[in-house]
């Protein structure tokens, strides 16, 4: 069997303004989105049978998100609706458009209001009772996690701060060439500004943490002969695939890091085998960057370097604009925004860069681009999507 | 003897819900004793528990007593925490690898009694146990072994 290859397109993007705070809902902020891509598209809702909504609604009036928004989308029958989130949907998302079961499928998010981070949050009056063995039980949360994984790593191939830092140092050079990205407007950072931000939990500094924005996005994605009357070129999905491996930051195997990869090396030998390019074909690439040490993880699990080499690698210069792959070029996670479920943002980012919308940032004669979409118990979860321009 | 102490009042730290599956395990800290679940098929331990083996699928699963040691795999410095664990900064969150095999088992929780900044990956630890006033669960934390 072979994956149907330009079967279908990203046709539409779209990203509100991201902010460390807006005065709007999350469910506002979805609804901006979706109109936005669909804008884009030149396509109107009325072109849309198929969803991707990782949340729900503001209103609980269904146990299931795809009944609501097709609700709310006017009340029609959607002949797709996959819980994925973006990016990591998007394969299957377009293998439903090539298997004739939707024509235009939306993916979207939002999010305003409430944070992701560890900074501090009210005192209850009693003591919250929470699932067995959750971290949240011993103070922890997603930044803990994966400052112990960073931890394990470093230790693990001798590794130091430094070697994180420079994740930082390059995406934020990356974001001061977009100016829609949150901390482009503060200029560029040195590792020691890295070093020397205020511990979160070690060995992650405040500057190796991604943002905790609100903002919110969409991807419209149609069927070819669909694409080709849309208002913007078409960015073919050449291959992707999506995989899971472990629960929700509660199972920890050892070894941490497996020399047979986890759910984002699994993901990427299916995609490449899918697409039908190699690695070396990749001219920009968007990376999942939560956090500093996520995005040397990414290259490795990706098959760009191997396992213990990412820093290396990294140095080297690759990812950086100018480089023979330059990846989160938007700033990413880190610089540009993470939006509590930004698994888009970096799909979003590349189909830009294809379609030679960026500008100051723009990689030259970018065609084919890759992006990454991790999350979960670090490397838990993760979504890999191939593109290309005609 | 197992290291017990007793939590300061009012604790207003996160707590365990506990339902009938996980119900052995908190009783067994009550009673001062780690419980593991280990597969009475294949003999691995699996940690978290979860209702079948995560290697052969068995159900035929026994809470198991194990000695409390382990090591470190891996530990964070935590300086800026969640709700009443903010007080506590900085405070270690570690993953205590118990010594029983096979499956490595990898259990979080704080490590309390040393110095933050002299924790390292390997170094021995063991479980302590942690009264909780006014409620009914005992909790546990990594100390220096």
């Amino acid at each position: 069997m072979v994956f149907p290859r330009r079967a279908a397109a990203i046709v539409g993007v779209y990203t509100t303004r991201q902010a460390r705070s807006l005065d709007k809902t999350s469910y506002s902020l979805q609804l901006e989105a979706m109109k936005g891509a669909l804008d884009d598209a030149g396509l109107t809702l009325a072109d849309v049978d198929g969803i991707l909504p990782f949340d729900r609604s503001a209103y609980s009036t269904s146990p299931f998100a795809a009944q609501v928004w097709a609700t709310q989308l006017g009340g029609r029958a959607l002949s797709f609706a996959e819980p994925g989130s973006p990016t990591t949907g998007i394969p299957k998302a377009a293998l439903a458009i090539s298997a004739g079961m939707c024509n235009v499928i939306v993916a979207f998010w939002g999010k305003a209001g409430w944070k992701l981070g560890p900074g501090a949050t009210a005192v209850p009056d009693e003591a919250p009772r929470v699932a067995e063995w959750h971290y949240a039980l011993f103070g922890g949360g997603y930044a803990h996690f994966y400052a112990l994984w960073a931890q394990r790593y470093l230790h693990e191939f001798g590794l130091d701060s430094e070697d994180l830092a420079q994740v930082a140092v390059t995406h934020r050079d990356h974001a001061t060439l977009n100016p829609e990205s949150v901390m482009g407007s503060r200029g560029p950072i040195s590792v020691d500004d890295v070093l020397s931000s205020r511990m979160v939990s070690s060995p992650l500094h405040l500057l190796d943490c991604a943002l905790d924005t609100d903002g919110g996005y969409a991807v419209v994605i149609a069927s070819a002969e669909i694409a080709r009357n849309c208002r913007k070129p078409p960015v073919w999905i050449l291959g992707g695939a999506e995989a899971m491996h472990t629960d929700f930051y509660a199972t920890i195997d050892d070894p941490w890091f497996p020399t047979s990869g986890q759910s984002v090396s699994k993901t990427a030998e299916i995609a490449f085998g899918q697409a039908g390019v190699t690695r070396d074909d990749i001219d920009v690439a968007g990376l999942y960057d939560c956090f500093t040490v996520t995005m040397l993880r990414d290259l490795e699990e990706l098959g760009f370097c191997k396992l213990g080499e990412g820093a290396d690698y990294f140095r080297e210069g690759h990812t950086r604009l100018g480089g023979s792959m330059p990846c989160n070029t938007d700033g990413g996670l880190l610089s540009n925004s993470h939006n509590g479920m930004p698994h888009g943002m970096h799909t979003i980012e590349v189909v830009r860069q294809l379609r030679g919308e960026c500008g100051p940032r723009q990689v030259p004669n970018a065609k084919i681009g890759l992006s990454l979409a991790q999350g979960a118990s670090v490397h838990g979860y993760a979504g890999t999507l191939i593109m290309a321009t005609d | 003897m197992p290291d017990t102490r007793t939590a300061a009042r009012p604790y207003l730290k996160p707590l365990p819900e506990i339902s009938d599956l996980n119900r052995p395990f908190w009783d067994g800290l009550g009673r001062h004793e780690l419980r593991v679940p280990r597969c009475a098929d294949c003999g691995d331990f699996n940690w978290v528990p979860y209702p079948a083996c995560r290697t052969c699928l068995s159900e035929n699963q026994r809470w198991t007593v194990v000695s409390g040691d382990a090591t470190v795999f891996s530990f964070t410095v935590v300086h800026r925490g969640p709700g009443a664990f903010d007080a506590d900064v900085p405070y270690v969150l570690a993953l205590g690898q118990l010594v029983e095999q096979p499956r490595p088992c990898n259990v979080l929780a704080n490590l309390v009694g040393i110095d933050p900044g002299a924790v390292r990956i390997g170094m021995p630890i063991r479980l302590g146990y942690v009264e909780i006033p006014d409620e009914d669960v005992t909790m546990y934390e990594w100390l220096p072994r």
